[in-house]
């Protein structure tokens, strides 16, 4: 009486074409509530800009795009910067290789806040080389600066990592922190699999001595 | 084509018609018939019969198409005798076909019953679909009744996923949402497989779908995954895979799709809301718990508890490693699906069998989560085969109840397999309730009280027989049971006795019809003590106030006769004029029971007044009536009765007796009264004597009243 459909639905449900594996980088977008994750995300992924605020949950987007000359897809996971959503954090930083932590130059405590999510992102990643871009975006509105080039700098040189400043609104360096994340992701994968040439090719081929025995 | 060719075809014609006619009908209507003879002999060849007919000769032919016809009309003529014959046997048959009607009509009941089954059974296959719809309105009521609903959710798991029994047996969980999902390849977005997820309160089960199952077990169980271990992210952007979301379980991350932008929106809200309900319920815990540990701190407890409890764990787990070989074999993994064939198929027996085989079989196997599992599966079924089986029992207006006791037999036979005895028992005596409603409306009210309560025990009390022995055959050891059925019996006799008392004591009956009636339902009821069964005191004790009323109704009407008629007496003898019309008088009287033939003078006279010779003839049927109804509780009553009326009479008499009027008739009174007072009451003396009773006292004394009246009037002046 019930197989009928089954089967029907069965034949719908084609399995997996293999299409040729892509490289994928994963970037993490951090930050206190407000200060343009998603914009500079939707400015990147469609080039426009939003002037609404809606605060985000947790969203995730892929594009395909050219890194250096190789096809590559970039997903990208736009946190929550509202404190509400803090302590289920780790559960999304755990699936990121490389992060953008971004602060409003126009909001001084946003830019306290990115040593927590700075800490928080090592804790988790357990990697203190962890592709980590510190961003301060905004940067259209100068008027209201409240944190200086120089402090902003000063915080990036100490953790090691690039400080780059971005307007989501004029598209300013929107495209380059992505890029450069992109490429500090690349770099450190390499790194690991040229690290991994000695032992883990040992073990693959073990491995496929098995398979031939 | 000449004439006698033509003629010839005819003939044949006719000739073979006749044969076949001729072999149906009695041969011996046709045995005189020498034609008829030779048409009908077994080996008859008409062509051959013709060719020999047409050497002949015209003239000859004609004769014989003549004779053929007498005997095609003669044929008919029989075979309408026949018809007649067989009138009974058309009768019988067109019953036949009344009946076959009937169930015909049952059957096609019970068709639609069980197209309205399978849609129920369609619709719950898409219960996954309501739920998203009805989400709300189930967390309301779970927040109601909690342990209600989560029973109901954890069953409706069970019967969807295979292997999930532990995700079930934790107190307190329950099913929030649920809905088919694809899995995507979180790097290629390639579509992997169907999958089902269940959003438990503190929980997200996820199950894998099954192809090729049959039954309601569709889906696999995957993994459980505690909500606050996981993280639930939007997927915007999936290039052309619309409606997407992600699920981050570490170091898991996947990728489902909803059918619908309406159904990932309620995925992601739902779960959103979930996690904070958990999160809060969480934080309560992690309260009460501190609270709890610092007073479990205060009151050291002892550590060695902690260990036994550790142990029984690990001997389940070592258990439930062998567990799944115990339902390994082909016939309990179909079993369920055998299950629902035949509940779907109405074949009560056989599910029964399978329902007392599998608990045979489950019997002997641990107690581990796996068959605790299978064994939540199969009860399910055995609700909803005990559920079946009660509705075959209900009794619904628009069933017929042809065939209705075979049927509740069946159920009745199964539910007791299954141990549901009680409710068997309830609903197999509430069908025949209905059975001997029915069966009772059918009488039709023909006018005589005696012939309609005649019928009314004829259906009354072989069904309340039948029933008896079907309800002991059936609930043979549930001596439980036994009661209900007695109590049962009681009320259906109430109704009964309710119906017996409208048309008895509501119409004009007469006492002679009462008794009869009495009568009827006292013999019926003494047959039922064959099945055990004694309802004879229960029916006095309804009648009792009825029947008191109407004796004491009956004797006040016959007193006030008594002075009636006594004012209007004028102590003459009956004079019938002629012999001819006294002997008719004579053999009137000798049918009520009383020979006055020695009273009879100058052959038209009667030395007894027609007064007199009334309350005789009254009396005595009366007695003989009061005496037809008698039991040792009316035996108050009806003494009384006859006293009082025996004394009205003796008043009567005693009276004309002392008026001067009637000085000169003495003589003639005394010898009514003698008559009366002794020859009647003799006749009284014998009824009882006939009836088995003792003859009271009170009414022997009457018989001394005749002496005191002779010297009473001894006493009065003369004339
Ligand atoms: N002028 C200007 N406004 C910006 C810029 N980036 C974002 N905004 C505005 O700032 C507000 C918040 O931006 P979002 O991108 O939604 O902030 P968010 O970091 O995603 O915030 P959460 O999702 O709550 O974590 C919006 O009204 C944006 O229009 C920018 O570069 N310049
Ligand atoms: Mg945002």
């Amino acid at each position: 009486m019930f197989s009928c459909w089954t089967r029907r639905q069965k034949a719908n449900m084609s399995k997996a074409k293999a299409t040729q594996p892509q490289v994928i980088h994963k970037v993490i977008m951090v930050g206190s509530g407000g200060v343009g994750k998603s914009a500079l995300t939707l400015q990147f992924m469609y080039d426009e800009f939003v002037e609404d605020y809606e605060p985000t949950k947790a969203d995730s987007y892929r594009k395909k795009v050219v890194l250096d000359g190789e096809e590559v897809q970039i997903d990208i996971l736009d946190t929550a910067g509202q404190e509400d959503y803090a302590a289920i954090r780790d559960n999304y930083f755990r699936s990121g290789e490389g992060f953008l932590c971004v602060f409003s130059i126009t909001e001084q405590e946003s830019f306290q806040a990115t040593a927590d999510f700075r800490e928080q992102i090592l804790r988790v990643k357990n990697d203190d080389n962890i592709p980590f871009l510190l961003v301060g975006n905004k940067a259209d509105l100068e008027e209201k600066r409240q944190v200086t080039v120089d402090e902003a700098q000063q915080r990036a040189q100490q953790w090691s990592v690039p400080y780059v400043e971005t307007s989501a609104k004029t598209r300013a360096n929107v495209d380059k922190v992505f890029y450069d994340l992109m490429r500090e992701i690349r770099s450190r994968k390499m790194e690991a699999t040229r690290q991994s040439n000695g032992k883990p090719k040992k073990k693959k081929e073990k491995r496929r001595k098995c398979t031939l025995l | 084509m000449d004439e006698k060719d033509e003629v010839r075809h005819n003939v044949i014609f006719v000739v073979r018609t006749i044969t076949l006619q001729a072999s149906k009908a009695s041969k011996v209507a046709m045995a005189q018939h020498g034609l008829a003879r030779v048409l009908s002999s077994q080996g008859f060849d008409p062509d051959n019969f013709v060719s020999k007919l047409c050497q002949s000769g015209e003239e000859e032919l004609m004769t014989m198409k003549q004779k053929v016809q007498m005997l095609s009309d003669d044929t008919a003529q029989s075979l309408k005798k026949n018809v007649y014959k067989n009138y009974s046997q058309f009768i019988e048959t067109a019953k036949e076909i009344s009946i076959l009607e009937g169930e015909m009509y049952q059957l096609s009941h019970m068709l639609t019953e069980q197209k309205s089954l399978m849609s129920n059974m369609m619709e719950m296959s898409l219960v996954s679909e309501r739920a998203v719809v009805e989400e709300p309105v189930v967390k309301e009521e779970a927040e109601e009744n909690p342990e209600e609903e989560t029973r109901k959710n954890l069953a409706f798991l069970l019967e969807k996923v295979e292997g999930c029994s532990s995700v079930t047996e934790v107190p307190g969980r329950q099913l929030v949402h649920n809905g088919d999902l694809v899995e995507l390849d979180s790097e290629t977005f390639n579509q992997i497989q169907r999958v089902h997820c269940f959003l438990l309160n503190d929980s997200l089960m996820l199950a894998s779908w099954l192809p090729n199952r049959r039954g309601p077990v569709r889906y696999r169980f995957q993994g459980l995954y505690e909500l606050d271990s996981l993280a639930v992210v939007n997927v915007r952007d999936a290039g052309p895979h619309k409606n997407t979301f992600k699920i981050l379980m570490f170091p898991d991350s996947k990728i489902y799709q909803a059918d619908s932008a309406k159904s990932k929106r309620q995925w992601l809200d739902i779960l959103e809301e979930t996690k904070k309900n958990k999160a809060a319920r969480d934080k309560q815990k992690k309260e009460a718990a501190m609270l709890l540990a610092e007073q479990q701190a205060a009151a050291a407890l002892s550590p060695v508890e902690d260990k036994k409890v550790l142990t029984d764990e690990d001997e389940s787990e070592a258990l439930a490693a062998m567990e799944t070989d115990f339902l390994n074999a082909d016939w309990l993994q179909e079993l369920p699906e055998d299950l629902d064939m035949c509940i779907a198929q109405r074949d009560f027996e056989g599910a029964v069998d399978l329902v007392e085989r599998v608990n045979e079989f489950l019997v002997s196997c641990p107690k581990v989560p796996a068959v605790k599992e299978f064994k939540a599966r199969i009860d399910h079924r055995v609700k909803q085969l005990t559920e079946g089986l009660m509705s075959e029992l209900q009794v619904s207006p628009e069933r017929s109840l042809r065939g209705g006791p075979r049927a509740a037999r069946r159920a009745v036979a199964q539910l007791i397999r299954l141990g549901k005895s009680a409710q068997a028992c309830d609903l197999f005596l509430k069908n025949r309730s209905a059975i001997i409603k029915y069966n009772i409306r059918q009488i039709k009210f023909e006018g005589a009280t005696t012939l309609y309560i005649r019928c009314l025990c004829g259906v009354f009390f072989p069904n309340l027989m039948d029933t008896g022995r079907e309800f002991l055959k059936a609930f043979q050891e549930h001596f439980g049971c036994m009661s209900a059925f007695v109590v049962w019996a009681k009320q259906e006799l109430q109704t009964f006795v309710d119906t017996f008392k409208r048309q008895v004591f509501g119409g004009k009956s007469n006492m002679t019809t009462i008794a009869e009636c009495i009568h009827t339902v006292r013999q019926s009821c003494m047959e039922l003590h064959a099945i055990g069964l004694d309802l004879d005191c229960c029916f006095e004790e309804m009648l009792e106030e009825n029947l008191e009323k109407y004796i004491n109704e009956t004797r006040e009407q016959f007193v006030e006769g008594i002075k009636y008629r006594g004012a209007e007496d004028k102590w003459r003898p009956m004079n019938h004029l002629s012999n001819k019309d006294c002997n008719k008088f004579l053999e009137e009287t000798s049918v009520a029971g009383l020979d006055l033939s020695d009273l009879v003078y100058d052959d038209c006279f009667i030395s007894l007044t027609m007064n007199t010779s009334h309350f005789c003839k009254t009396c005595l049927s009366l007695a003989r009536d009061l005496l037809s109804m008698y039991t040792p509780q009316l035996d108050v009553l009806i003494t009384n009765t006859l006293v009082e009326i025996f004394a009205a009479q003796v008043v009567h008499m005693e009276q004309t007796l002392k008026l001067q009027e009637f000085a000169g008739e003495r003589d003639f009174i005394m010898k009514n009264a003698q008559y009366i007072l002794e020859v009647l009451m003799g006749k009284i003396e014998q009824v009882y004597k006939d009836k088995n009773v003792d003859f009271p006292p009170q009414l022997e004394k009457v018989n001394a009243e005749y002496r005191r009246l002779k010297s009473l009037v001894k006493t009065l002046p003369a004339s």
